[in-house]
């Protein structure tokens, strides 16, 4: 079933999440992008895209079902879980969201050097809440960045994510203006 | 920036898409197919700068699609997907020309890696293609001049070493420019960023070469009152141009090679060693072979050098840029001593283009500074060049190059009242190199 929303973007949380966590991702993404953002848990596990073999969450899945289950006016829906995700080709991502479309997912298990227990700390929070920028940046068309400092940039390691700034490039910044008002249209 | 395309070639829709969906993430324009069938059509239509292609298919097989696109496109990269089952034929298929395998699932970093070292290679290679064709037509190459066929060759081949970080070994006569094809192998290499250091082997005295080159620690020696780094330590990150290398005496020659190998020193009275990395060029005018021969040179030593090796032609093999050079040489001059000279006439060129130059360029350099500062006219003349007041001139009567070598030497140091300097700066040769020739040769002083 559907649920209905405003315009908004949503941060839908699989698993044990405190609002320590999710309302300073909430803050930066309405600071971001502008939209009204709200926390909407939309699954209420991930089994359907568990591989035994792998022992990890097919992503691409999630985001099949993410999509689906966002409610019709949100603009966006982001989910977040500390669980292992990958895609076929590879070992393991990060997080993966549909290009231009509307679903994206972040696991904060590898941002936490591999850790399962959620982490409270700096600099694991901002790790988080820069990564969850980025994936849902990939969901306005925004690709991967060469300005290191760009919250587009892609990181292959935790001490990447905290080199980079909590913004995004101009350039970055133009792209997204230009999709944010073609979305308006 | 131009987005690099990417085709895909793998049966399994699922990896087809995942691998499409990140690269796409990463800014490339990705296309896939489904089989080598769709693969080799799509070629027919897009040219792809990169292709990530699955070994076992049904149908037209990862290594036919390889050697397919390699047959119509050299420049494209190939990289062959596998299993562990399969790595056999990814092996095959390096044979073939794959840039590279990657076994499923790969980590996504060392893909990104991967991605971006082609890129980097394939711009590496085309601006080699756009180097090489600005040098076709050109008649400058760094601070060469020459429109020659044989200095054409010379540009192209640097062109193509200066990219590796393999030592180069430069041989040639004295003042054919040994030194400058150094340079401008650094200023074309990756190394353009960090220093470039010369060490003249030939002019620095044997007692002086191991703290040059090692440099020494504060209370090394009695004239240590500082810590000094060497020209090694200097050319950290850079190019180490070692000069005249025929000229270093036998111990240097040990310890040079121990660095070479290793790549570690210390310095004179150091106790902690130092780690450097640089390319080396060396640059030499006797024959090396000869010199291991005749057992003043190190056999070990000259293989360590003499990885990629080219020759730097004589004048004499290259005269049509003796006007080019001439011109050069006196703008040159003629800007550094202010005066109004700004044409050779035609008689002093002929006379030019028929002396054989044994000092090579440095001679022709010398030649024209000379005829600038005595010059009285805007016009240079035979007359203004010393060399040519002679007369008959060695080269015509003489038998062998020696002779004429010789020759010419009493000739310029009579001329010049036997000042060593000054006939060496004439010549073009270093005094060290001029006495060693005057000993050779048995020229003597005549009341």
């Amino acid at each position: 079933m559907r649920l209905k929303s405003a315009h908004n973007i949503i941060i839908s949380p699989v698993g044990d999440f405190t609002t320590d966590l999710l309302g300073p991702i909430r803050d930066e993404i309405k600071r971001i992008y502008g939209y009204p953002t709200e926390v909407l848990p939309l699954l209420d596990d991930l089994e359907f895209a568990y591989h035994p073999n792998r022992n990890q969450y097919h992503s691409t899945a999630i985001l099949d079902q993410l999509a689906l289950k966002a409610p019709v006016d949100a603009i966006k829906v982001m989910a977040i879980t500390q669980a292992d995700l990958f895609i076929p080709i590879l070992t393991h991502v990060y997080g993966e969201a549909q290009l231009g479309g509307k679903a994206c997912i972040v696991s904060t298990i590898r941002l936490n050097e591999g850790h399962n227990a959620l982490n409270t700390q700096e600099p694991f929070f901002s790790r988080i809440i820069k990564e969850a920028i980025h994936e849902l940046g990939h969901t306005f068309k925004l690709r991967h960045c060469r300005e290191h400092t760009c919250l587009m940039h892609y990181c292959r390691n935790e001490s990447d994510v905290d080199r980079k700034s909590d913004q995004l490039c101009r350039y970055c910044k133009i792209l997204l203006d230009d999709e944010i008002k073609r979305l308006v249209k | 920036m131009n987005k690099i395309k990417i085709l895909i070639v793998d049966d399994e829709l699922i990896m087809r898409e995942s691998l499409a969906g990140w690269l796409e993430r990463d800014g490339h324009a990705v296309q896939t197919a489904a089989s080598g069938e769709e693969a080799l059509e799509k070629v027919k239509e897009t040219q792809f700068d990169i292709f990530l292609v699955d070994i076992k298919m049904e149908g037209i097989s990862g290594l036919d699609v390889l050697r397919s696109v390699k047959e119509s496109d050299p420049e494209a990269d190939v990289v062959m997907i596998t299993a562990y089952g399969s790595i056999p034929s990814a092996i095959e298929a390096m044979k073939d020309g794959a840039y590279d395998y990657m076994l499923k699932p790969f980590d996504p970093n060392e893909l990104g890696v991967l991605i971006e070292k082609i890129i980097h290679h394939q711009e590496q290679a085309r601006e080699n293609i756009y180097l090489k064709e600005q040098v076709k037509e050109r008649t400058r190459f760094e601070s060469m001049i020459g429109q020659s066929q044989p200095m054409q060759g010379i540009f192209n081949l640097i062109c193509d070493v200066a990219p590796m970080d393999s030592t180069v070994l430069i041989t040639g006569e004295t003042g054919t420019g040994k030194g400058l094809a150094a340079k401008a192998i650094h200023t074309n290499s990756s190394r353009r960023n960090g220093p470039f250091v010369t060490v003249n082997c030939g002019a620095i005295p044997e007692h002086l070469m191991e703290t040059e080159l090692f440099g020494h620690q504060k209370g090394a020696f009695t004239d240590a009152k500082e810590t000094k780094k060497g020209r090694l330590e200097l050319a950290h990150g850079g190019t180490l141009l070692l000069d005249e290398i025929g000229e270093i005496s036998m111990r240097m020659q040990i310890d040079l090679l121990r660095v070479l190998e290793d790549r570690v020193f210390y310095r004179v009275g150091g106790t902690q060693p130092i780690e450097v990395d640089f390319r080396v060029i060396a640059a030499t005018n006797r024959n090396l072979e000869e010199a291991i021969k005749a057992g003043v040179f190190r056999e070990d030593l000259f293989y360590r050098l003499n990885v990629i090796s080219f020759e730097m032609p004589p004048l004499i093999q290259r005269k049509e840029d003796i006007p080019l050079l001439a011109e050069h040489f006196l703008y040159r001059f003629a800007q550094e001593t202010n005066k109004p000279t700004d044409k050779i006439s035609r008689e002093a060129m002929d006379e030019m283009m028929l002396y054989d130059w044994p000092g090579n360029i440095r001679e022709l350099e010398n030649a024209i500074e000379r005829a600038v500062v005595v010059g009285k006219e805007r016009e240079i003349f035979p007359e203004d060049l010393p060399i040519f007041c002679h007369e008959p001139t060695p080269a015509k009567r003489a038998n062998s190059l020696m002779e004429v070598e010789k020759t010419h030497i009493q000739q310029v140091l009579v001329a010049n009242q036997w000042n060593i300097a000054r006939s060496a700066k004439i010549l073009g040769i270093d005094r060290s190199t001029l006495y060693s020739k005057i000993k050779r040769y048995d020229i003597n002083k005549v009341a």
